[in-house]
């Protein structure tokens, strides 16, 4: 007998007689206050920045970055209307622009789609990542309930890189970037 | 990993009196996740989300089989090579194979308590492959050659001052520098490695059956880095890890965040469906290995198998007192605290672990603490009994029950002893019991005259 | 009402005078106090380090001796969480377990919930007391809020602890099976501890243990069991 079949056949031995637990139902989404807000409001509380903004807006917002900046690292999804700056790898540029799947309100999460890259989501030491605004989910569950088809990698991101490992201090950018910056994008785009 | 929990209390001992400062940094960080951790759960309907996951991994652990098919039929029709492995024999062949394969020269290893139990780091340096953990506390103690004594922050036992000495002997770096200073650069060392590494291994914390996700919680970002930058990543997960829905978890991944760190949700989370597909970055090949190690057996045990919902979120050793004093180390095997007093006997065996389910003076902060409402303390009265029962313990304290129980049966001779714990000098230094009370807390002082005494003359 | 006392054998031999303070209070309140003669230990000792079969000896002489009782009244929170909880782990569907455990209570558990009374008198005007949250009768009895709301009633001010709710590092059998942890436990408690007149506990067990580690480090404080506390409150 091979490991797999020696392993399932335990299990099925140690499991006959026991009795079998209920699944329980998921549980009804708590209802939606404004998203949008909750969102703003959970990302700075995880030591994110998030803007709410118009087309106008978010490239003033991505100017304002750019400032003095060589280049960026862009993820395939990024409208031309945003590639400000020339593009660099994401080894070396010093600012990386992806654009969400999704984004949920309760945890102040963007998802991340391996569609739209990886490097440029973890090597640059800043991440302005542009979601619209009908992409914000209330809650995880409301969003992963939703969710239809996977790529083959989705980062949830809530916040910068951080860890306290070294004398408990938190420090920020320790392997990802060390700032996170959203742009909700509000109307059409 | 060798397992030295025999020498529990000897080490534990041995710390408290030659590493004093252990004890404070232990009790510093782990004081502080557990407020972390009650202020995040008062911000939810804690008692109902525990009891949700309580059930869902009861049905998912009563379903096995199901599932573990179910999730490996998932894996493959998405490309994922799976494997199963009863222990370290079968796992370290599976990898030795996939290196071979690769011709892996670096490895980049994202932090994972299955992998410990594996012994994966010293395999993989047998077979002349540079292995980085990546973890920053991961990372640290890889440097200090220790294990690790915390399920999350595995560094936890080390002061800002060890980690200066140590990347100065390292690194050059100034005996003063500061925590960004030393993490710059370990991120320095780090980013080339995971730039430069042909594998990235990793654990998970869950599987999701229905659509064969693997889901890795974590907040520095290494684990994003060992699964998407190296062309092959291999994932180890204990069959135990396995959820049934995609939407569980909506439930378990805040649930875990909020009692291991006190977040909302841990900075990253990565969801793994499978290899790149055409055009897309990341690695071309994902291997899953499916890994017993003990839990089968713990499975088949009715009276300690509740210990399988563990999620290895470290809530139970930030809340207990008996772990803040020491930290892992003198556990001596991957899983310390309340709940590697009631995992390790089941995964290794009593005989070896005995001391262990004694480590605890039964408070019941551990079960408070547990999001999936692990009853601790009723597990290691458990193993306790079977300890007995099994004759581990040692004969002084079985003479001294026995002999305790004898006169509590009598009230006679229980009168007896009340007289003579009063009238005669108490042989305080000779019983090794009395001993070790008085060592630390000065002589008994017994009432003047005991309670039924003094009812006596009350009725009188 | 008729109470059977059960004074636990740690209460009897070390703190004669909480089994006092409790019959004093519990007759001036116009309760019946009996006190069974046969009465020993528990058999949580046993229990707890794994002798289940000299506890269950234990337990079943101690079901004997309180059958005939109204309720059974202990001034130890980890006694009453024994016979309350632990005999029906012990003697599974045993109906004598399950209607001792029924009518078993701690002390102020059974003044506030039992007798309803929250107000003992005001014998405790002016004075500072650090509390310590036994670990069974917190988290295995529910017992948080009925010490405190008496003491406070009594006029007593509740000194804030941060260690209040840790466990001390007695348990039992633990304090001599590793009585470095046990100690360090212990000092921990201590080296947060507030200076307050009196620190106290429903437990004999916890108290004893901080009494002796105090003394050891040379620091004096009055330490108490609950229930002379409680009588100090009626009384003044």
């Amino acid at each position: 007998m091979d490991a797999k079949s020696r392993i399932l056949s335990r299990i099925r031995h140690a499991l006959k007689g026991m009795p079998k637990a209920l699944l329980p139902e998921h549980p009804h989404p708590a209802l939606a206050q404004d998203p949008a807000e909750l969102f703003l409001k959970r990302l700075a509380e995880n030591g994110a920045e998030g803007h709410l903004v118009d087309k106008e807006g978010a490239r003033k917002l991505l100017a304002d970055l750019a400032q003095g900046l060589p280049g960026a690292a862009y993820g395939k999804g990024v409208p031309d209307a945003f590639r400000l700056l020339p593009e660099l790898p994401p080894e070396e540029a010093p600012l990386g622009v992806s654009r969400a799947l999704f984004a949920v309100a309760e945890t102040g999460t963007v998802a991340l789609s391996s569609e739209d890259g990886r490097r440029v989501q973890l090597l640059p030491p800043v991440h302005l990542v542009l979601v619209e605004e009908e992409k914000v989910y209330p809650s995880l569950l409301e969003a992963f309930l939703d969710l239809k088809s996977f790529p083959s990698a989705i980062g949830l991101h809530s916040g910068p890189s951080k860890s306290a490992d070294i004398g408990q201090v938190m420090v920020k950018g320790v392997h990802g970037p060390g700032r996170l910056v959203v742009a909700v994008l509000q109307g059409s785009w | 990993m060798q397992v030295k929990a025999k020498l529990y209390p000897k080490e534990a001992a041995r710390l408290l009196r030659e590493h004093p400062g252990v004890r404070e940094a232990v009790t510093g960080a782990t004081l502080h996740f557990e407020a972390n951790r009650k202020r995040a759960y008062q911000e939810i309907d804690a008692e109902i989300w525990r009891e949700r996951a309580r059930r869902v991994k009861d049905h998912l652990l009563t379903h096995l089989d199901h599932y573990l098919e179910l999730a490996e039929k998932r894996l493959q029709e998405k490309g994922v090579r799976v494997y199963w492995a009863e222990g370290p024999e079968e796992a370290h062949r599976i990898l030795r194979e996939i290196v071979a394969r690769h011709g892996v020269k670096r490895a980049v290893k994202a932090k994972s308590m299955l992998t410990e139990e594996l012994g994966v780091n010293p395999l993989l340096e047998s077979l002349g492959v540079e292995v980085y953990e990546t973890d920053l506390g991961e990372y640290l103690i890889q440097l200090l050659g220790e294990p690790p004594s915390h399920i999350v922050g595995p560094a936890i036992h080390l002061a800002l001052s060890d980690i200066q000495r140590l990347f100065h002997g390292r690194f050059g770096t100034p005996l003063d520098a500061s925590p960004e200073a030393l993490a710059a650069v370990a991120r320095k060392v780090l980013r080339e490695a995971f730039l430069t590494a042909d594998l990235g291994i990793s654990g998970a914390n869950f599987l999701v059956a229905e659509t064969g996700t693997l889901a890795l919680m974590e907040n520095e970002g290494n684990i994003r880095l060992s699964t998407s930058l190296p062309r092959v990543h291999v994932a180890f997960v204990g069959i135990e890890k396995l959820l049934p829905r995609f939407a569980d978890l909506a439930l378990f991944l805040p649930l875990t965040a909020r009692a291991a760190t006190g977040q909302r949700l841990s900075t990253y989370v990565s969801l793994i469906q499978g290899p790149a597909k055409e055009g897309e970055e990341g690695p071309k090949e994902v291997h899953v290995v499916l890994v017993d190690h003990g839990r089968t057996t713990l499975l088949h045990d009715p009276e300690a198998w509740e210990v399988l919902r563990c999620l290895r979120c470290g809530a139970c050793l930030n809340a207990c007192p008996v772990y803040r004093q020491t930290g892992g180390h003198p556990y001596g095997y991957v899983y310390s605290g309340p709940i590697g007093a009631v995992l390790d006997p089941g995964l290794l065996g009593l005989e070896d672990t005995y001391p262990l389910p004694y480590a605890s003076t039964l408070c019941g902060a551990c079960y408070e603490a547990c999001p999936v409402k692990i009853p601790i303390p009723k597990l290691l009265l458990t193993w306790r009994k079977r300890a007995v029962e099994r004759g581990l313990a040692p004969t002084w304290e079985r003479g001294a029950i026995q002999a305790f129980s004898k006169v509590m049966q009598s009230p006679s001779l229980y009168r007896f002893f009340s007289k003579a714990l009063r009238g005669l000098p108490l042989p305080q230094d000779l019983l090794p019991l009395l001993k070790a009370w008085t060592e630390g807390r000065g002589p008994l002082r017994p009432s003047p005259k005991p309670f039924h005494q003094l009812w006596q003359e009350l009725k009188e | 009402m008729r109470v059977a006392l059960f004074v636990t054998c740690l209460a009897d031999q070390f703190y004669a005078e909480a089994g006092m303070a409790t019959v004093r209070l519990l007759r001036a309140l116009g309760v019946e106090v009996d006190f069974p003669q046969e009465q020993t230990c528990c058999g949580q000792p046993a229990f707890n380090a794994g002798y289940w079969n000299e506890a269950r000896s234990l337990a079943r002489r101690t079901l004997g001796i309180f059958q005939e009782a109204e309720y059974v009244v202990l001034p130890s929170g980890s006694c009453a969480s024994m016979v309350k909880n632990h005999y029906l782990e012990l003697l599974p569907g045993d109906e004598e377990a399950l209607r001792l455990s029924e009518k078993t209570y701690e002390l102020s558990q059974f003044l506030v919930r039992v007798l309803g009374v929250t107000e003992l008198g005001k014998g405790l005007q002016g004075k500072t007391i650090a509390y310590h949250h036994g670990c069974h009768a917190l988290r295995e009895l529910g017992v948080k809020e009925e010490p405190l709301l008496l003491l406070k009633n009594s006029g007593a001010e509740i000194l804030p602890w941060e260690a209040a709710e840790e466990c001390c590092g007695f348990g039992g059998l633990f304090s001599v099976k590793l009585p470095e942890v046990s100690l360090a436990m212990a000092d921990r408690k201590i080296s947060t501890l507030p200076k307050a007149d009196a620190l106290t506990s429903t437990d004999a067990g916890c108290l004893l243990h901080l009494t002796g580690r105090m003394g050891k480090q040379g620091r004096n404080m009055r330490v108490v069991p609950l229930a002379t506390l409680l009588w100090e409150a009626y009384a003044g």
